[in-house]
């Protein structure tokens, strides 16, 4: 043991209450440090969980004619998405794109919810191809009530937090067309009220296109939906076809319906000549009469056409598309990669993180860690003031025996060494005691299992679940705040040592 | 040959609005080997003489020569390493290292030479708590010593350098009649045997009779030499 740390450590244990306080400011502050940091991480961790492989996937293409990228919950209430243009080719690119998993287009906006009773409230509306988000998606959401819609057909699923807010709002309970009403899943409310309870099993949508026309489309409940996390945020978006989507905002739809045609009428259309029309060679040779009525309903019966609908959803508009990437591809270079793609090509599409996509709460990390950073601050600002003016304190007390090593032959730095020793030791010994115990309370959250509905809270969970995480990068953070403390509550005492003269000691005998 | 040449040295003191002239052209020439020491009244300026000799004063005036080394033109750690290696120290109130023990507190001044052996080290301090007789208590800390006790920690560790000048001011102070003769005897037994120069400060009348050579000082000026 060097001379230096020999007399650093014994006078630690001299100074048993100066050292106590000290070393209590640095566990606390480690302490706080690590829970900090470690929430931080579980939220950036959970966040990144559930909304990427459950809801976004890792980038969302977009418009480039949108004008801000917070496409999923920045514009609530605002202008509707724009669609993407020339989708097939961008399509293209993405099937090409070696560094892609899957991808899935979609349609995201918000829709008036019309009912007679009251004022119209809205809903944010999320239109799927349900065999393609299913297929990307399989754990998104758990059906509660009623069934999924079939491909093609139309439908829309309540999430339940929907279902509870418009009987809030609008006074009636949301069933399944088909489905029966399940008390247990009532609100205590709905539950006072169950004998009178109105029900609704289809509900009429206003759409606003970009061009602020309106259409108003009726739509059969399906079923009741609960997402797998963070419901009470995702909670804002029911699932409806894509196709009704469309119709509701005005977009070129994917369902094209095919007349079917009698013999005698395609070889009239394969014929060019208008003059088959007109000519006269007539169709009709000879014409007579009979005795026949000739009713509506005969008529109709006589004229009806045989028409069919082919169901083509990537025949229509998507104003979104999901991407996944395969595992360890950067999202940020993948982005760039996809960017650049898209203006060779000269495609109006931009592809942008999920983060950017879910807008300030993709940030909801960044805002919390910023300010548990400002409140570490102000502890670490509390602990090198008070940190200083004890060890200022120990130095002047210690004038006389400081200035006989100086007399003795000791060199400036030598004491200095010996202070910057006695900090470092109850930095290292309590600060680490302050890690050790935050990651046995990480290990302790993480057991307990702590799980919320507050949307709020499960911001800052990353999900419903408290999932705090401790990584080796917290551990870097940490121990470089408690160094950096360290040396600055240190800095300001060394300056008082430094001053001190073998005459002082003396003069203070 | 003169280990110490002093020469018009004064020392002022600034105190409030006034100076203190502490020393007021002092000159003095201290061969090796000497015993000598310095009296005269409180005040008279011996410490402040024992301070500028023992490099850990400056002059405000005056040439100051400590084994031909100008104090004045050295830097703070040429006088640092000159007060390590030539000069050893023994205080009036011992100012030893409260957390280290007898045997740490002596070989504190070789641990900073940073040029001696563990085994060496340990040879020379060993030998020098024998020689002030506290062998046995070589594994306590200063609390657990009595003055006499202390005060000799004091000496060996000025010594353990085997320096060309011990300082001692006042030494025998705050020590019984009994303890101070020993404590003196020792001091003289080392002049003796190692050659080692003595400057002592003193007010005691018995402590004289163990001097080689007194100087007498008086309102910061030497007035008479023995």
């Amino acid at each position: 043991m060097s001379l230096t740390f020999k007399i650093a450590w014994r006078n630690i244990w001299k100074h048993k209450g100066k050292s106590l306080v000290i070393g209590f400011i640095l566990f606390i502050g480690a302490l706080l440090m690590t829970v900090g940091n470690g929430i931080i991480s579980g939220m950036e961790q959970g966040m990144a969980d559930n909304i990427v492989k459950l809801f976004t996937g890792d980038i969302v293409l977009i418009s480039d004619e949108q004008e801000s990228d917070a496409v999923l919950f920045g514009n609530m209430g605002g202008k509707p998405l724009k669609v993407i243009k020339n989708f097939e080719a961008a399509q293209k690119i993405l099937a090409q794109e070696t560094m892609i998993e899957q991808y899935l287009p979609v349609a995201g906006g918000m829709v008036m919810v019309l009912n007679e009773a009251s004022e119209m409230e809205h809903t944010m509306l999320l239109g799927i191809d349900i065999h393609k988000y299913q297929q990307m998606f399989p754990d998104s959401f758990r059906l509660t009530e009623g069934r999924l819609f079939k491909p093609g057909e139309r439908g829309i699923l309540i999430s339940e937090k929907y279902r509870k807010e418009s009987y809030g709002l609008m006074d009636f309970w949301i069933l399944p067309e088909d489905g029966e009403l399940q008390k247990n899943n009532l609100t205590k409310e709905a539950l006072a009220a169950a004998d009178n309870l109105e029900f609704k099993r289809n509900l009429v949508f206003m759409g606003a296109s970009t061009s602020n026309s309106t259409v108003d489309v009726r739509v059969p409940v399906k079923g009741i939906i609960s997402y797998k996390s963070l419901n009470e945020l995702w909670g804002h978006y029911c699932i409806v076809d894509i196709e009704t989507f469309r119709e509701a905002h005005n977009y070129l739809t994917g369902s094209q319906p095919v007349v079917q045609l009698s013999t005698e009428q395609e070889t009239l259309l394969q014929d060019d000549s208008l003059d088959s029309f007109f000519g006269t060679d007539a169709v009709i040779e000879e014409q007579t009469t009979s005795e026949e009525n000739y009713s509506v309903e005969s008529l109709q019966e006589l004229t009806k056409k045989e028409a069919t609908t082919v169901y083509n959803p990537d025949a229509g508009s998507y104003n979104l598309v999901f991407i996944r990437l395969k595992k360890d591809v950067s999202q940020k270079e993948a982005v760039a990669q996809l960017n650049e793609s898209f203006q060779k090509e000269k495609l109006p599409v931009r592809a942008i993180t999920w983060k950017d996509a879910v807008g300030v709460i993709g940030s909801m990390a960044v805002l919390i860690k910023g300010a548990l950073f400002l409140f570490i601050l102000f502890i670490f600002f509390v602990a090198i003031i008070v940190i200083m003016n004890t060890l200022s304190m120990a130095a002047l007390e210690r004038i006389s025996e400081i200035g006989m090593m100086r007399a003795v032959g000791a060199r400036k730095w030598f004491l200095k060494k010996m202070f910057v020793y006695e900090t470092g030791i109850l930095s290292f010994f309590f600060g680490g005691i302050g890690i050790l115990m935050g990651v046995i309370i990480i290990y302790i959250l993480q057991a307990a299992r702590f799980t919320t509905t507050n949307e709020f809270l499960q911001l800052v969970y990353g999900g419903d679940q408290l999932n705090p995480l401790f990584t080796g990068s917290d551990l870097l953070i940490v121990v470089s705040g408690l160094l950096i403390v360290t040396l600055i509550a240190v800095l300001y005492p060394l300056k008082v040592v430094g001053k001190i003269v073998p005459l002082d000691a003396i003069a203070r005998e | 040959m003169n280990v110490i040449e002093i020469t018009g040295v004064k020392k002022n003191y600034p105190l409030g609005t006034t100076t203190v002239h502490a020393l007021r052209g002092v000159d003095l020439q201290v061969a090796k080997g000497s015993f000598l020491s310095i009296i005269g009244p409180s005040g008279s300026g011996k410490t402040t003489l024992l301070n500028i000799i023992g490099c850990i004063d400056s002059p405000s005036a005056g040439s100051a020569k400590i084994q031909g080394h100008e104090i004045t033109a050295l830097n703070d750690r040429q006088i640092t390493d000159l007060r390590l290696h030539k000069i050893g120290f023994i205080f009036q109130t011992f100012n030893l290292i409260p957390v280290l023990n007898v045997r740490e507190n002596v070989e504190f001044p070789l641990l900073l030479m940073r040029k001696y052996s563990k085994k060496e080290i340990d040879t020379r301090v060993e030998k020098l708590i024998k020689g002030v007789g506290l062998s046995e208590y070589i594994a306590h800390k200063p609390a657990e010593l009595s003055g006499g006790q202390r005060q000799r920690v004091a000496i060996a560790r000025a010594l353990v350098t085997n320096p060309d000048i011990v300082l001692a001011d006042e030494p025998t102070a705050n020590l019984d009649s009994e303890t101070s003769e020993a404590i003196l005897q020792l001091m003289r037994d080392l002049n003796e045997t190692e050659k080692t120069t003595f400057i002592f400060s003193t007010h005691d009348p018995e402590v004289l009779k163990y001097a080689k050579n007194i100087v007498k000082i008086k309102d910061g000026l030497i007035v008479g030499q023995e």
